[in-house]
């Protein structure tokens, strides 16, 4: 049951994939720009002009392309069949090592963001829930306000000039590890994996360090919005009938409290799925703060050297993680609520 | 201690014996809600007292406090209220003032409730065996395997079949009669001294009702425990309580012994709510004329079958039935929910189209007639449905509500239509100033009325009234069972009364025919069916059904069996009489014959051919 119903999500994400794939390819070239030109120089010959779109492969017909872009014509060039997702036409490296180069800094920015924004406020919230009106839950609900209103980089700043200029604990927004040091070796491309995997505790510590004020920037905008959802879910469940009868049962309070708990996290899995995936390609401000060049850096210079591979590549990849997420979220949904059926 | 104290005290050790010790006592309990900057009170000065192995019964409205009394007694309220004042003294300690911790320890210990929602009570996320387990936890010294096999044990003992494979089920796989019984298996696995049951039975079926009412009544002397049975249905009260306690505005108003309270109730408000209890349907004047009366609607062979989706199967929900009723009578439909009571009245008015049969009325079939011509007759078809609030469109005023079927059906002037639904206003005993209300904030009551009123405003000759007193208090139901009576009396319409409330169906029908899956199996005039009733099906639903009647206590006397086993699938029906599977009389024969409806020796038609051979010994309804 459980393994058809994941290989049906997979089969839907897949076609979901495609359509977007081939919708993306055509809305692109739909753009009012000209790549091509943008990469000879506007002064070029017109035999540079076209050596350039020979190379690129834009000379060809739409369909062509296409056809190519999906790994129809191996010979010409390896599309998605293959494995590959194309040259940069800035870089003229493989899109495959970009991205497996960018997006592992942006994976353990937001997920180090989220473990942190959850376990602080998932607590918040509960406390909040079960102390209605109380000067923490006012207290609580004024930041979540507050967090939410103003733009990520203007906190990153913020927290930079405290942490680092003022009180120096934090050190400076340059980067994943100190010019100094040399990183380990690649393996995940995630650093503090690496560090472990290469058995270098010091780049481990020092690379959490460096994570440290970017992740607590992202944490300190998302507890906002989860915190408000934990406490509305929670004075839900504490309001529902099944709570009301654990207390009539004389059930301990510590175990009435987990009931309710359990009850406010099931829905709010949805949410917290949609905000990760919103949060892969959100988190380019942070990023730029900090220079950790992720993801999000990558997708922005790509649009702005009309790097049509590396656009679609970006798209894709942000979309295929989405979609694996909000599964796996489901999944830990229908865990804590057997209501959910496949 | 002064004179009226004194006798209090007197008359209350006659009732009981003065061994009998206090278990619960209450006094002067308050409950509020902040509602628009001021508290509202539903529980207002709330004082009674519960005695060893009694059985006491609270009655009351809907909105009198009773559920917010029950949780009250465990000092809790539903949030936002609060327990503003009074003591519940229980075993000498004053509940409202002992700490959070020991509060929990006697509540489930000593105190079990029983609430009315079984399946939003219990834990969604949780199996039901491990729920009863933490109960159970709470307040005894038990772990792992053992919580396990209690709540087994517990779930055996409250009837439910294969505990083992049940204790792993989650709450949304249950029945509701299951969830129900589950909640009761939580409730007493700590063996309380006191149950308190808030309308345990509500939402379950006649027959499932009086089952699990007697299993509750023999857990409980069996244990030695009490129970404070909160209830809106007088027949609950009759057949199982020691005391009645009726609560009024917040406040106890009346405390006295079962039988006294039925003889001789003493506040007004317990005086109308048993109103026809006490004149026994004599003042209602049912008496038709001698000979019968011209028939104005009947039926014949009406069927009516529904798709399966997704397969050639069809469901049975009405099969052959066919009836009549006469100008100016009133037909009592009865039967379980299920048994397609509710698409019969439908078919009649053609709101679902029967698959075959007719319905004739005043000498047309209407089941034939193209649709405009249809349309004549809606005006002299009408309906009444169950929930007096779906049925009112909600952001209309009450005057647009009467005016809908004037627009429709006749050319009145905006004059006359005003006029008209002042007449209908005044015909359902409402104030006209309601007419510029919207149905929010009306109870029930008032808005079934207005919903008869709008059945009413084209004259129509027959009404089908689809349980239209389930919903209501036991007050408001009186008055609408008197109002049915008056306006059939005043203006000769006729009525279908469809209902599983046997006391009701007494009080207001001339004939009754008892429906199980899709098929009519026994018809006749009320007297012959309540008092001599000769289908095995109607025999069960008439033993089962709970009267108002505390002399004939179902406490104090053989209960005959109740059917056993499940009602087939209308899907996969049996090829012989319906009831083969579960009926105590059944004969081979009856698995492989069809049934048809026979006249027998006492004047009904019964679809049984042993009990139409005479080879069913008598039930004694001793009811009519």
């Amino acid at each position: 049951m459980l393994f058809r119903y994941i290989s049906k999500r997979f089969a839907v994400g897949l076609i979901q994939l495609i359509g977007l794939t081939i919708a993306v390819f055509f809305l692109i070239r739909l753009l009012p720009a000209d790549p091509v030109s943008r990469l000879v120089g506007m002064n070029s010959s017109a035999e540079a002009y076209a050596q350039a779109a020979k190379q690129l492969g834009v000379d060809r017909p739409l369909l062509a392309q296409l056809a190519t872009y999906l790994g129809f014509q191996p010979d010409i060039a390896p599309g998605l069949l293959q494995g590959s997702l194309g040259v940069s036409w800035v870089t003229g490296t493989p899109v495959t090592t970009e991205i497996a180069a960018y997006l592992p800094v942006t994976i353990e920015l937001v997920t180090l963001s989220f473990i942190l924004a959850l376990a602080v406020a998932v607590p918040i919230g509960m406390f909040g829930a079960l102390n209605p009106g109380g000067k923490a839950d006012k207290g609580v609900f004024v930041y979540s306000l507050f967090a939410g209103s103003q733009p990520e980089f203007w906190w990153g700043l913020l927290f930079v000039y405290l942490f680092f200029f003022q009180l120096g604990i934090a050190p400076a927004p340059l980067g994943r590890l100190s010019p100094m040091s040399s990183p380990p070796d690649v393996v995940t491309g995630f650093m503090t994996i690496d560090a472990l995997i290469a058995g270098q505790f010091d780049i481990f510590v020092e690379a959490l360090h460096h994570l440290m004020l970017p992740v607590f920037t992202m944490a300190f905008i998302l507890s906002g919005p989860i915190i408000k959802m934990v406490r509305q879910n929670m004075a839900r469940a504490l309001q529902s009938d099944f709570v009301l009868y654990a207390n009539c049962a004389g059930l301990p309070r510590a175990r009435v409290a987990r009931y309710a708990l359990r009850a406010a996290m099931a829905p709010s899995m949805t949410l917290i799925g949609i905000l990760y995936g919103f949060m892969l390609s959100g988190a380019v401000l942070t990023e730029s703060v900090f220079s950790l060049g992720g993801i999000g850096q990558y997708a922005i210079s790509a649009v702005l050297n009309y790097d049509y591979p590396a656009i679609q590549a970006v798209v894709l990849v942000i979309t295929a993680i989405s979609l694996v997420v909000y599964l796996a979220l489901d999944l830990i949904h229908a865990a804590i609520d057997p209501r959910i059926a496949y | 201690m002064t004179r009226l104290e004194a006798a209090a005290l007197q008359a209350s050790s006659m009732i009981e014996p003065t061994t009998a010790r206090t278990v619960l006592s209450v006094e002067n309990l308050v409950v509020g809600y902040p509602v628009d900057g001021r508290m509202i009170k539903p529980v207002d000065g709330l004082s009674f007292k519960v005695r060893e192995r009694e059985v006491v019964g609270l009655i009351g409205d809907a909105g009198s406090g009773k559920s917010t009394a029950a949780l009250a007694l465990l000092g809790l309220a539903r949030a936002p209220g609060k327990i503003l004042g009074g003591k519940v003294e229980f075993d000498g300690r004053d509940l409202l003032k002992l700490p959070d911790a020991e509060i929990r320890a006697i509540r489930g210990r000593d105190i079990g409730i029983i609430v009315q929602n079984p399946r939003s009570s219990l834990n969604p996320m949780l199996r039901i065996g491990k729920q009863i387990g933490y109960a159970y936890q709470a307040h005894n010294a038990a772990s792992g395997q053992q919580l396990r096999r209690k709540a087994i044990d517990m779930l055996r003992m409250v009837g439910i079949n294969d505990p083992e494979r049940r204790a792993d089920s989650y709450a949304h796989e249950l029945s509701g009669g299951m969830a129900q019984r589950a909640l009761i298996a939580m409730a007493l696995s700590s063996k309380p001294k006191l149950l308190i049951a808030d309308e345990p039975t509500s939402g379950l079926d006649v027959t499932i009702q009086a089952q699990f009412l007697d299993e509750m009544w023999n857990t409980v002397q069996q244990t030695g425990s009490a129970i404070l049975l909160i209830t809106q249905e007088l027949g609950t009260l009759a057949n199982y309580c020691d005391r009645v306690l009726v609560l009024h505005e917040g406040r106890i108003v009346e405390d006295a012994p079962v039988r006294e309270f039925f003889a001789n109730p003493q506040h007004p408000y317990s005086q109308q709510i048993l109103k026809l209890q006490r004149e026994r349907g004599s003042s209602l004047g049912l008496e038709l004329p001698e000979g019968g009366v011209k028939p104005l609607l009947q039926t014949r062979d009406l069927r009516k079958t529904f798709a399966v989706q997704h397969t050639k199967k069809t469901i049975q929900a009405v099969d052959k039935v066919s009836l009549s009723i006469g100008r100016g009578e009133t037909l009592g439909l009865v039967g379980e929910s299920g048994s397609g009571k509710t698409t019969v009245g439908r078919c009649l008015l053609r709101l679902l189209e029967p698959t075959s049969g007719s319905v004739v009325f005043d000498g047309e079939d209407l089941v034939k007639l193209p649709p405009n011509d249809m349309r004549r007759y809606r005006s002299k078809l009408q309906i009444v449905f169950q929930d007096p609030f779906d049925s009112l469109n909600p952001r209309w005023t009450i005057r647009r509500i009467l005016c809908e079927p004037l627009d429709l059906h006749s050319n009145l002037s905006a004059a006359d239509k005003n006029k008209r639904a002042e007449e209908l206003i005044d015909l359902v005993d409402l104030d006209r100033t309601l007419l510029d209300r919207k149905p929010r904030g009306l109870g029930a009551g008032a808005l079934q009325r207005i919903n008869i009123a709008r059945a009413l405003a084209c004259n129509p000759e027959f009404i089908v009234l689809d349980e239209p007193t389930s919903v209501l208090s036991p007050r408001a139901r009186v008055g609408l069972i008197e109002l049915l009576v008056r306006l059939q009396k005043e203006l000769g319409i006729s009525y279908l009364f469809i209902s599983h409330d046997l006391t009701t169906v007494r009080y207001l029908c001339h004939k009754v025919s008892v429906m199980y899956l899709g098929q009519i199996v026994e018809t006749g005039t009320v007297e012959q069916v309540f008092s001599r009733p000769q289908h095995p099906y109607s025999q069960a639903l008439l033993s089962a059904h709970l009267f108002p009647d505390p002399t004939n206590r179902r406490v104090d006397k053989v209960i005959p069996a109740a059917l056993e086993g499940e009602i087939p699938s209308p899907i996969d029906l049996p090829i012989g009489c319906y009831l083969a599977s579960r009926c105590p009389h059944v004969v081979e024969a009856c698995r492989s014959t069809p049934q048809t409806l026979e006249p027998v020796d006492t004047g009904q038609e019964v679809r049984c051919w042993r009990a139409a051979a005479g080879e069913i010994t008598a039930f004694k309804g001793a009811h009519a």
